[in-house]
């Protein structure tokens, strides 16, 4: 067959309006008006090279999770168990290289499988049984929570790889003067992976077409369950790395680590323009979400809230970000 | 199989239960290369139960496939597609929110090494939708930007592309306008040119009788009659069919 060329003559124009009229570029806007006013609202603290630093590792922590949460949401499900799947493999690696003296790079690595099961398990009962991934792992949420709080009866389990295991520590939570913040890398590395996979891979094809229309792809032959299976894994196993940094960084495990972590995972997913009902999502607009989310955690501290109020309009202005997504996302389509 | 060189398939008695349901009972058919077949009957007569058979949907309780008349066992829709049956479903089986390239190689993506979609072999979906008369403009289109008669094209073309055998069709005018019905009934003649098979399966026998070249008529899951194109109208179709 002749080759045949169907995307030349784009002319700049087209080029600028594809570029101004991407959807990402509404979270971008507001991603960096959230900057410009926390930064002026605290008189420059909040874009001092500390808190930034700070703010990175949050980030980071967050987003690898929000990354693999972008795929399963676009493959139409959903992962309330993140959380508690990051705390149970944070729980291993603390046991296991904190206690039993196990190598940690190889304790991460058993971690990371044991997140993948975990992520597996929450994917087969939810396709074999056709229970909806909300209730599933609403359920494996409190099941995981509840074997690491029983497990470790509640009690701080010390895991200090900055003094014992610098090496681990350093591949995992470094800022070095020269490349920046670890953290920060791992997450970029997942940033540019996830779209690699999600946009010009064929799995990444397959995940949408299994969120986009589930029997459109059963009848062009995708395995629309192993699809969803995969993601609860890759999910679980992301999770589950982002649970070894956390323990990592705070020195130990306590049986609440990550409980947060969930719902601002989900949030930064959703703000960045993920359908909840899949089929759609970037993983660029994942990426500002997240920077959504730590600049409103952040700022909001930096600015001096008083912590009673801290968690009312956090709360609040996640819905408030929302609303401004959607109303500048009607003008940007009409453009 | 010699007596029968021609035929590119044939169901013999084909069963399917749905718990009680005895959806096929029995059916029975043959369809030759290049041959284009009208099934009809009324709701409920197994008609999609059939080439959900056919096409690797679901599986036969009972019954023999043969391919070319060797004996063939279709496990699924992957199954059929490889042995040349190609399904352009009512629901059209396009996802919405994808491109018209995503789309047009569903399941089937051409790749590079470590499975990375090759672009420019995708979007070669444009040359059989030139050739069926399309005008979609770009292979980067959502789906959801397309008119119905556009969809239908985009899936029939799916066919030509991968050089199926047999193409079926399930209500393929189905909310459709008049003028989008002369498309996708044109559609058709151009598979039919390609000397490509097609079962047609519609409830509006104006739309069948326009390009088949034979009738089988279906009722409580029984394949019970057969017509050629000449030995039948319209009207006396309708007759069998309310009986």
């Amino acid at each position: 067959m002749k080759e045949i060329n169907f995307r030349g003559r784009r002319t700049m124009l087209q080029l600028f309006k594809k570029v101004v009229t991407a959807r990402e570029l509404v979270v971008f806007v507001i991603t960096l008006g959230l900057f410009v006013i926390f930064g002026f609202l605290s008189r420059g603290t909040f874009s001092s090279a500390e808190v930034i630093e700070i703010m990175a590792i949050s980030a980071s922590e967050i987003g690898l999770i929000a990354v693999g949460m972008t795929f399963l949401m676009i493959s139409g499900e959903f992962d309330l168990s993140v959380g508690a799947i990051s705390a149970l493999s944070a729980y291993v690696l603390a046991v296991m290289a904190g206690q039993m003296g196990v190598n940690p790079f190889l304790g991460m690595v058993i971690a990371i499988i044991v997140g993948m099961v975990a992520g597996g398990i929450n994917g087969l009962v939810v396709v074999k049984f056709g229970i909806p991934s909300f209730i599933v792992t609403l359920g494996t949420n409190w099941m995981w929570r509840g074997v690491v709080t029983a497990a470790s009866r509640g009690l701080w389990i010390p895991f200090r790889p900055i003094e014992t295991h610098p090496a681990f520590y350093k591949f995992l939570l470094a800022d070095l003067p020269s490349i920046g913040s670890v953290p920060l890398i791992w997450f970029l590395g997942a940033i540019i992976l996830g779209t690699l996979i999600l946009n010009f891979h064929r799995f990444g094809n397959h995940v949408f077409a299994t969120g986009g229309n589930r029997e459109a792809a059963k009848a062009m032959g995708i395995k629309t369950g192993k699809v969803k299976v995969l993601c609860f894994m890759l999910l679980g196993g992301i999770s589950a790395f982002s649970g070894c940094m956390q323990v990592s960084r705070m020195a130990g495990f306590q049986s609440l680590q990550g409980s947060q972590i969930m719902l601002v995972a989900i949030a930064a997913v959703a703000i960045g323009g993920t359908s909840i009902y899949g089929g759609r999502g970037t993983i660029f607009g994942t990426l500002f979400g997240v920077l959504i989310v730590t600049f409103l955690q952040f700022g909001l501290i930096m600015t001096k809230v008083s912590g009673w109020w801290y968690k009312i309009i956090l709360g609040a202005l996640i819905v408030v970000v929302m609303i401004v997504n959607n109303f500048l996302e009607e003008k940007r389509t009409k453009l | 199989m010699n007596e029968r060189p021609q035929a590119i398939v044939e169901m013999r008695n084909i069963h399917k239960w749905y718990g009680k349901v005895h959806a096929v009972d029995g059916a029975n058919m043959i369809i030759n290369e290049g041959e284009s077949v009208g099934l009809l009957g009324d709701n409920g007569a197994g008609k999609s139960t059939l080439i959900k058979i056919l096409s690797g949907y679901h599986r036969p309780d009972e019954g023999e496939i043969f391919i070319e008349g060797k004996k063939t066992i279709i496990k699924s829709t992957s199954d059929a597609r490889a042995l040349g049956i190609e399904t352009v479903y009512q629901e059209q089986a396009l996802v919405d929110l994808m491109s018209v390239a995503r789309n047009f190689h569903m399941g089937r993506e051409p790749v590079k090494w470590g499975g990375f979609l090759n672009k420019a072999k995708m979007n070669e979906c444009m040359i059989p939708l030139r050739a069926l008369g399309l005008s979609i403009k770009s292979p980067d289109f959502l789906v959801s930007s397309l008119s119905g008669g556009e969809k239908q094209g985009t899936a029939i073309g799916r066919a030509l592309y991968f050089k199926a055998k047999l193409v079926i069709l399930d209500e393929p005018t189905r909310a459709l306008s008049v003028r989008e019905v002369q498309t996708v009934l044109d559609f058709v003649k151009g598979l039919k040119e390609a000397n490509i098979a097609v079962i047609f399966i519609s409830h509006t026998l104006h739309h069948v009788h326009s390009i088949v070249d034979r009738f089988v008529i279906l009722k409580r899951g029984k394949v019970v009659r057969n017509f050629k194109k000449g030995e039948t109208s319209v009207d006396k179709l309708t007759e069998v069919l309310m009986d």
